[in-house]
């Protein structure tokens, strides 16, 4: 039986009473399965990423992580979830292992010393943790980040763009960390992207998100077929000009 | 309160301020050093003012009473005059007329008039001796105050010469103080409570009001590292991640006001070993024992209501910090909020609000920073026990309006708040 670690219902979201930018979203993210929401800019991903992670509550509609009321319970909630925001930083005058060890410390987790030996193994950044991470390269402070999110082995790991930002050889090595700790753990992840490449390497399945609505959604190999088209990128844009395109 | 997640938040808020060396330097050095630096400059640039004074003797006379047997020249005054000044380290110039005066250079002038040595030594008239001084020349008032003391010394020499020659005349003792000024009032400092004090409580005095002003210094800092803690963590982007964690916002924004507060406890902490080597240096000046000026208790009773006047600053700034766009309209928020404070505090340096009629200091209690000034007055005044009471108000109302700010703290407003 697959087990339902995320259930998104018809959620919507309306900011300051103006804007509706996410407008009934639903799906669903099963237990070791790597979901991916694709959209253009201003689609309503990180809107609707922040709701699942408690941070903006939704103005309508019921998300469930875990079996947990996100809305009603996000305390608890947030101990099955982790959660990389698009724009993450790191503290500057910190060390990556004082990173570690305060997030290690803050989820409360029993065994702290173990957990902050996984996330230095995770983020692959060896001696350099000891280093302050104001002087890490951009890869590194996401590496870092990244392993802040996964270290505690959360049921849901929720990852606004992962990759933006870094070069080739530095998203490359994000998408293995992120491959590799599904396959080690189990754990299923919610992420968003532009980058189609990434989407096909690292997702089971997709949702095309347009203008705050799901537009289309399946395994990546259905949808591609579905436009009868050989790779994610032509799909994505017939999606969008099948619904009257960009605004 | 001070849970294992609390502890975490504090760890991580206190290890990034130890780190910090510029806001540790701007918070404890500063103020450390400030305050002696202010007195000692002052002292010594004091010292370098050069005052010009110019010296016109119009009268250019000799003259003799013959009733009295006195004879005054103004010459001997003149030369005096100057004798004195320039001991003082003025510059003294003697001119030949009052149009000396139109020389910019020239800070004050005397001027003996015509006439002076007849009128001096006159029994039915007294004479003048007229002093032009700049306005605006600071240094120039206290060369003022020098001349009437030496002219004071002049004037007594001469009155107790007539006297005298009087008192030949009319062949009966007289004692010349009693017949120049036969009336005076003299003032001994007594406690509040009327018992004896040693002339050491002027100066504990004082150092009590500049403590009360110090609280001023105090706030600052501590607001700005709130600001900072929230909305630099927004800009900066980490506070996303961090709000992410199974902790309330409530607890997070707590750990980063006791981290405040404890930066502005260690603020005033160097404010007051600041003034503490303002008032060594002092009573060394003066002569006074320090022991006797400083005294342990007040500065603990200092430090407990820095404490909470931090405390109750920052909660009341707490709900605007969170709502606002940038750091630069948050600090605009928070200066209103100081200034307030600034006001109360600066009043209480020369207000003495613990004397303030009942229909004006019962208003006035609404405000916490009342209690934070009546807590130092009434100590120095003796009322031990009122002291304490005012630190229990301080404390609940601080405690009470962290309380009613933290509720105000919403996830979704400081992340959304965005510019
Ligand atoms: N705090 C806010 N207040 C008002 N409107 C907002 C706010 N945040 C986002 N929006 C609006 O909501 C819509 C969705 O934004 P969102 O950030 O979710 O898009 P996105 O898909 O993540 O875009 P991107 O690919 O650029 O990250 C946009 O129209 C945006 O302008
Ligand atoms: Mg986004």
């Amino acid at each position: 039986m697959v087990r339902e670690v995320l259930i998104v219902e018809d959620i919507h979201k309306i900011y300051d009473g103006k804007v509706h930018a996410v407008k009934g979203v639903s799906f669903r993210v099963h237990s070791g399965e790597i979901f991916g929401l694709i959209g253009p800019n201003g689609a309503g991903k990180t809107t609707t990423l922040r709701m699942i992670a408690t941070l903006l509550k939704p103005t309508r509609g019921s998300i469930f992580v875990n079996g947990v009321d996100v809305v009603k319970d996000p305390i608890n909630a947030r101990k099955y979830i982790g959660y990389l925001p698009e724009e993450a930083d790191v503290y500057t005058r910190l060390t990556g292992y004082e990173h570690l060890l305060f997030y290690a410390r803050l989820y409360d987790i029993e065994n702290v010393e173990e957990t902050v030996r996984f996330g230095a193994k995770l983020s692959g950044l060896g001696d350099d943790l000891e280093r302050r991470a104001g002087e890490y390269s951009k890869g590194m402070k996401r590496r870092l980040l990244l392993a802040l999110v996964l270290m505690r082995k959360p049921h849901l790991a929720i990852l606004d763009e992962p990759t933006s930002g870094l070069d080739v050889y530095a998203s490359v090595r994000v998408r293995r960390m992120i491959k590799k700790y599904v396959s080690e753990t189990g754990s299923s992840v919610v992420l968003s992207s532009h980058n189609m490449l990434e989407v096909e390497y690292l997702c089971d399945r997709i949702a095309f998100i347009h203008n705050g609505r799901i537009i289309d959604s399946g395994s990546v190999e259905e949808v591609k077929e579905r436009y009868n088209v050989l790779n994610l990128e032509e799909a994505f844009v017939s999606a969008i000009e099948r619904v009257g395109g960009r605004k | 309160m001070i849970t294992g997640e609390m502890k975490t938040l504090l760890w991580k808020e206190l290890l990034d301020l130890y780190r910090d060396r510029k806001t540790l330097f701007t918070s404890i050095l500063l103020p450390l050093i400030s305050l002696p630096l202010i007195g000692l400059m002052g002292l010594a640039l004091i010292e370098q003012q050069t005052v010009n004074i110019a010296i016109v003797d119009l009268d250019r006379e000799t003259y003799t009473n013959n009733l009295l047997n006195i004879t005054l020249s103004s010459k001997w005054i003149v030369e005096n005059l100057t004798r004195y000044l320039e001991r003082y380290g003025y510059n003294v110039t003697i001119a030949e007329n009052r149009d000396v005066v139109e020389n910019p250079r020239i800070d004050l002038a005397v001027i003996v008039p015509e006439g002076f040595t007849v009128n001096a030594s006159s029994l039915n008239s007294t004479a003048k001796i007229i002093v032009l001084r700049k306005a605006g020349v600071q240094a120039a008032a206290r060369a003022e105050a020098t001349i009437y003391s030496i002219i004071d010394y002049f004037s007594q020499n001469i009155s107790d010469a007539k006297i005298n020659a009087l008192s030949r005349l009319l062949n009966t003792t007289i004692k010349p103080e009693a017949l120049r000024k036969p009336v005076s009032a003299y003032t001994r400092i007594v406690g509040t409570f009327g018992q004896k004090v040693s002339p050491e409580i002027v100066y504990r005095n004082m150092f009590a009001r500049i403590l009360v002003l110090g609280f001023s210094f105090v706030v600052t800092p501590a607001a700005s590292f709130v600001i900072d803690g929230i909305i630099g963590e927004r800009e900066r982007k980490t506070i996303e991640l961090l709000l992410a964690a199974p902790v309330s916002p409530q607890t997070v924004i707590w750990a980063k006001l006791i981290a405040a507060t404890i930066l502005g406890l260690i603020t005033a902490l160097a404010d007051i070993a600041g003034l503490l080597v303002y008032m060594a240096s002092f009573s060394l000046a003066l002569g006074v024992s320090f022991t006797l000026i400083v005294d342990p208790l007040l500065i603990g009773l200092h430090a407990i209501t820095a404490f909470f006047t931090i405390l109750v600053t920052i909660s009341i700034a707490l709900p605007f910090i969170t709502r606002t766009r940038g750091i630069r309209s948050a600090s605009n928020i928070v200066g209103i909020v100081t200034i307030v404070a600034l006001i109360f505090f600066f009043t209480g340096f020369y207000v003495d609000y613990i004397k303030l009629p009942g229909d004006v200091l019962t208003p006035l209690y609404l405000i916490p920073y009342t209690h934070s000034i009546l807590v130092i007055q009434a100590y120095i005044l003796g009322y031990t026990l009122r002291s304490f009471l005012h630190i229990l108000v301080l404390a609940i109302a601080s405690i009470v309006i962290l309380y009613i700010a933290s509720r105000t703290v919403n996830t979704e407003k400081i992340l959304t708040a965005q510019s």
